[in-house]
This record gives C-alpha cells, structure tokens and sequence, in this order.
C-alpha cells in the first residue's frame, strides 16, 4: 500500500503537492520551494496548515513545488493530495 | 543617507561608485562644458595594412593594461564568441583588474564568471543576466554593478564619466584598414549602433572580423578613421545565436487581448493619425500590438512615418507594404530585418547616441510618438522596475526603457497583471529603472489603466465606447487580493547595482541578496 500521494502540476500558476505519511507524532512538516517562495512563503505556509487543520492530517511531510499557483490552487492542490493519501490509508 | 526625487535612499558615497549625484526629475540635469575625446592617432603611408595575426597580438599592441577599460557591442547577441575570446586571452596574458563595459551580456557569457572569480574582472558597467546576475546580486563582485541605458551609455562616454581604452569591435565584414559593417558575412548582425561610440571615444579601437574584404570594403558603417587595428578569426560567432529565424507574434489569448487593449488606447490617443512613429521592440506582447496596429491603419487609412529601435520582420513588412516611410535601426533582430537594413535605404542604420542620448542635439526618440515597453513591476505612482526581478536579483539591463518613455508622446507599459503568482503592480517597486512621470498607461488584461497626470489621455479615451478604463487603485487592489500578502526581500546593506538614470544622476540602488 502506497504512503505517498500527490496533486497538481508543474505547469504555470499550479504546483505539485506531495504528501507523505510519516511516523505517528512526527508531526505536519511542510516544504516549499519554486517561483512565488521568495515573496509568498508566509501567505502559502498559512494556506496550507488551514487545509491540513480542517482536513485533521495529522502526521504528514508536504513537499510542495511551486509554479507560481494562487492561494485558492494551492489549497485546491493540497487538499486534493491529502484526501487521496487518507482515503487509501482507510 | 539622502533621498533623490521619488524618495529613494542614495548614500552620500558609494564604494567602487564614488558620488551619486541624485536624481531629480527626468529633465532636470543639463550638460556643462566640452565632450571629452579619444586619444589622437596619427598614421601615415607607411601603415597601410592594420591586420595582425591574432587577438593576443592586437592586446598587446593595443597597450591594455591591468586596471584598464574594455568595451564590446552586442549585436551578437547570444551567438558572440568575440567577448569570451577576447577576456580569455586578457587572463593568459596575466591582464588583470579590468572594468568591463559592454553595451549589454547575454547567457552566452557566463564563461566570463571564471574570469570575475579569479579577478581579471573586477567591475562591470552594463546589463548583467543570467548567472552572472546571481552572481553579482549574491555578493559575488567587490565592486557594484552600474546600469545605464542605451542612450546613458554615450552620454556617460561623450561627458567623460567612463573612459574607454580599448574598444574591441566584433565586425561581420571589414577590410584590413578597418572599414567595417554589419550587414554581409556568414555572421551578418544587421546594424552596428551600439558599436559607433566605442568606435569614436576609445583611446585604440580593436576590429574583430571573420570576413576580410578587399580594400575598400563597401558598404561601411563605420570607417577606418576610427581602426586602430585589424585581427581575423575563425568565427565571430553562431548564427543561430546572432539572428533568430523569425519573430513570432504570440498565441496566448491573455496576451492577445493585452496586445488589443493597447491597441485601442493608441487608436485611441490624438497620434493615430498620418506620420504616426513607434517603437514595440520584440517582446511576445508588444509585437501582438503591432499586428493589431497593423490592421487598424489599414481600416482607417493611416500610414506612419517611422518606426524605431531594435527592429524585427514585423517593422519590415510594415516598410514593405508602406504603412511607415522609414525604419530607424540601432539592433536587428531577426534575419528579415537584417536583410532589410542590406538592402532597402529606407531602413536606416543608427547609432545608440542618434537613437537614444539625451546629451545631444536631439536624439531619434525625442520624435517618437508611442513606445510599448514591458517591465517587471509598475508601482502605484507609475514607477516602473525594469533591472531586479521579484525576489531581489539584479538580473536584467536598462535597454532603451528610460530613453523611450523619455522620448516619445505616449508610453504604454504592457503586461499580464500576475506572472505567476507575483503581481505587476505593487505599492512601491523594489527598484527603480523609469520614474512615473514618463510613463503615461499600464495596459493589462482587466483593461487600462492611465496616468491621471494625462487627463488629456483619460479626455481622449472617455470619447470612445467600449474602452476598458481601469483606475490604478482598482487595478493594484485586484492586484494585491489576487497575489496576497507578500514578504520582504531580505538584503545586507551593501551596494551591488548602481541604477543611472539616462542623465547619469542616481535613481536607485541595488543591495546585496542575504544568503538563504
């Protein structure tokens, strides 16, 4: 069974999202990298820990390459990533 | 610390800079005094043949020194071989500590970042792309980078600011007395504007050619008068790097309709009309604006006058089919244009100082009517940044953009509102290149986005239906919901950009990135 599921693209204004189980109590871990990081990363670090809130991921990494997507993607691209790795862990 | 006109922070002293003079509004500052010149030649009839076996050889003879000057041009583009020769043999010969000023680098030159490493070039006056960009923006040159403009360039050089000593000229065809010109040879550029001031300040001009004609060489651009010597090699460069195929209009509708909207604000403006002159330059965007201007003269009957700078196919079926009289070529993009210049007396070669020098006596954009330019960001004033990108690097040239908007009646700015995630138009741009109060609209895909300080556009505008007339407040509010919150860009305090405004004052500052 796989522990890895992803989302998106690396088209322009989209990004990759990959989400990976880790161990129980390791926490949620994100890192981002690409285009918008340098100016953006508060405003993306904060859109994705709200998605993992309402979700209630829980001991997830997110690895998240970006091409430069808007909030309302980015969040898009998450949550895609995170309900597909939790409905296979069902 | 003082604050210039649009109230940018200039220290009293750059290091490796000296003193900026602070700028203080796009005509303020006036020449004083005589133009400075080129050391005096004498050759008489015992020299009747400047070749010399290689570029070693004409170093030597040319008395470069470490710690001197070196220009290039750039009508070789991304195809040059002449820069990266020439600097090679600069560092075999144990040359060191040179300035280099070239009218622009491209990707091609990343090959010179052994030689900044290593110190045969210690500071650089002109564009810096790429890597070597990074490089510098990261802290990796002792002394800041100073960018001017194509029109800045000569200025600097006729007032004396810069000094050249050896100019070395890259020549698609010349004779062994230095009769040279661009437009014939297998490395034929089109027109050598750039190179004309080198040609006539530099102390000893340095002909690189891989075409020798028989003396005298026809047509020439530039003539033996300036040719201190004459070096043959194999190549000058790659034509797949010197000339693109061809230009092409672009096919994404974001960009197309950004391309339409200003259209209709120049048919819009009192210069749609007979002799209208303009300038697109070979961006995506503002060639889309010359096809659509295209049609729009054709329906309306209204044939231009000139067209100007760096010039595509586009601008020569324009010629062609007698839509403009004339072209005014300072860089010949393609190889249509580059044929055209070859052949058609009506597409004239220009030199950057008859294109774009303020310190003369009336320079080719003072009679332009529209300029569509491109930038990375345009704040709330107008202000356009066109050298740093969004996450702080140094990693563009000035071009002609402070020149054109200067010059011409009309400057519209054209771009999509987000690249990415990153907004076009912010509060306050990071860095200055073009101050507001020469750039009259911001054209993006929500509409038009004028100036108030031309009502006379906005009157204009107002009259035609259907004019999608966005105000800046609007635009920069879509701009920021869109975008988000942004964060800072985290810089040391030290200096690595020096931004001249085209009158040599100082309109902003680059600092150095904080190592991530």
């Amino acid at each position: 069974m796989s522990n890895t599921a992803q989302a998106g693209t690396l088209e322009s204004m989209d990004c990759l999202v990959t989400a990976t189980q880790g161990v129980p109590g390791s926490g949620v871990k994100v890192e981002i990298t690409g285009s918008s990081a340098a100016r953006f990363k508060s405003a993306m670090e904060k859109k994705v820990n709200e998605v993992v809130v309402s979700l209630g991921a829980k001991d997830i990494d997110l690895s998240i390459q970006d091409n430069g997507a808007i909030d309302l993607v980015l969040g898009a691209r998450v949550e895609a990533a995170l309900k597909k790795l939790m409905g296979g862990a069902k | 610390m003082a604050k210039n006109i649009l109230g940018r922070e200039i220290p009293e002293f750059i290091e490796g800079y000296g003193k900026p003079l602070l700028f203080g509004g796009a005509f303020a500052r006036k020449p004083e005094g005589n133009a400075v010149g080129a050391k005096i030649r004498c050759v008489n009839n015992d020299s009747t043949d400047k070749r010399l076996p290689d570029v070693k050889a004409a170093i030597i003879a040319s008395g470069l020194k470490s710690g001197m000057t070196v220009s290039f041009h750039h009508h070789l583009r991304n195809g040059d071989f002449v820069v990266n020769q020439v600097i090679d043999a600069c560092a075999e010969l144990g040359i060191n500590n040179l300035t280099l000023f070239p009218t622009a680098l491209f990707g091609v030159h990343k090959k010179l970042i052994e030689h900044i490493k290593s110190g045969v070039i210690t500071k650089i006056m002109g564009s810096v792309n790429g890597p070597i960009g990074q490089l510098v923006s990261e802290g990796g040159m002792e002394v800041p980078v100073t960018l001017r403009s194509h029109g800045g360039r000569p200025r600097a050089v006729k007032a004396g600011d810069v000094h050249i000593d050896v100019a070395f000229i890259a020549a698609p065809a010349s004779d062994k007395y230095g009769n040279i010109c661009g437009t014939v040879g297998k490395s034929a550029c089109g027109s050598l504007g750039y190179a004309f001031t080198d040609a006539q300040y530099a102390d000893c001009v340095v002909v690189i050619t891989d075409n020798i004609q028989p003396y005298p060489a026809s047509p020439v651009s530039i003539s033996q008068v300036h040719a201190d010597f004459v070096v043959e090699v194999e190549s000058i460069g790659d034509p797949a790097g010197i000339v693109s195929g061809t230009t092409r209009v672009t096919r994404d509708p974001l960009r197309l309709l950004i391309a339409k909207y200003a259209s209709q604000l120049i048919e819009a403006s009192p210069y749609f009309q007979d002799g209208i002159s303009f300038q697109t330059g070979a961006g995506g965007i503002p060639l889309a604006v010359t096809a659509f201007m295209k049609e729009a003269m054709i329906k309306r009957g209204i044939k231009g006058s000139f067209g100007l700078g760096g010039i595509t196919s586009y601008f020569v079926e324009l010629l062609k089919e007698g839509l403009v009289e004339k072209l005014m070529d300072v860089q010949s993009f393609d190889l249509g244009a580059v044929q055209s210049i070859a052949e058609n007396p009506k597409h004239i070669e220009i030199s950057a100082d008859w294109y774009a020098n303020p310190w003369n006596n009336g320079a080719a954009v003072n009679m332009l009517d529209v300029v569509i330019l491109g930038a990375t960001e345009v704040d709330t004033d107008f202000n356009a940044n066109v050298n740093t990108e969004a996450d702080g690097a140094l990693l563009h040239g000035t071009g002609g953009h402070q020149d054109t908007a200067a010059g011409a009646k009309l400057t519209i700015i054209a771009q999509p509102l987000l690249r990415g995630r990153i907004p076009c138009v912010t509060d306050s741009v990071y860095s200055v290149t073009t101050p507001g109060e020469v750039i009259d609209a911001i054209v993006t895909e929500y509409g038009i986005t004028i100036n108030p300080r031309r009502k006379d556009l906005l009157d204009a505008c107002a009259e035609v239906k259907g004019l999608p007339l966005v105000s800046m407040e609007e635009l920069s509010a879509r701009a920021k919901k869109m975008s988000g919150p942004t964060d800072p860009v985290e810089t040391e305090d030290r200096i690595i950009g020096v931004i001249e405004w085209r009158d040599g004052t100082v309109i902003d500052t680059v600092k150095q990135l904080k190592k991530k």
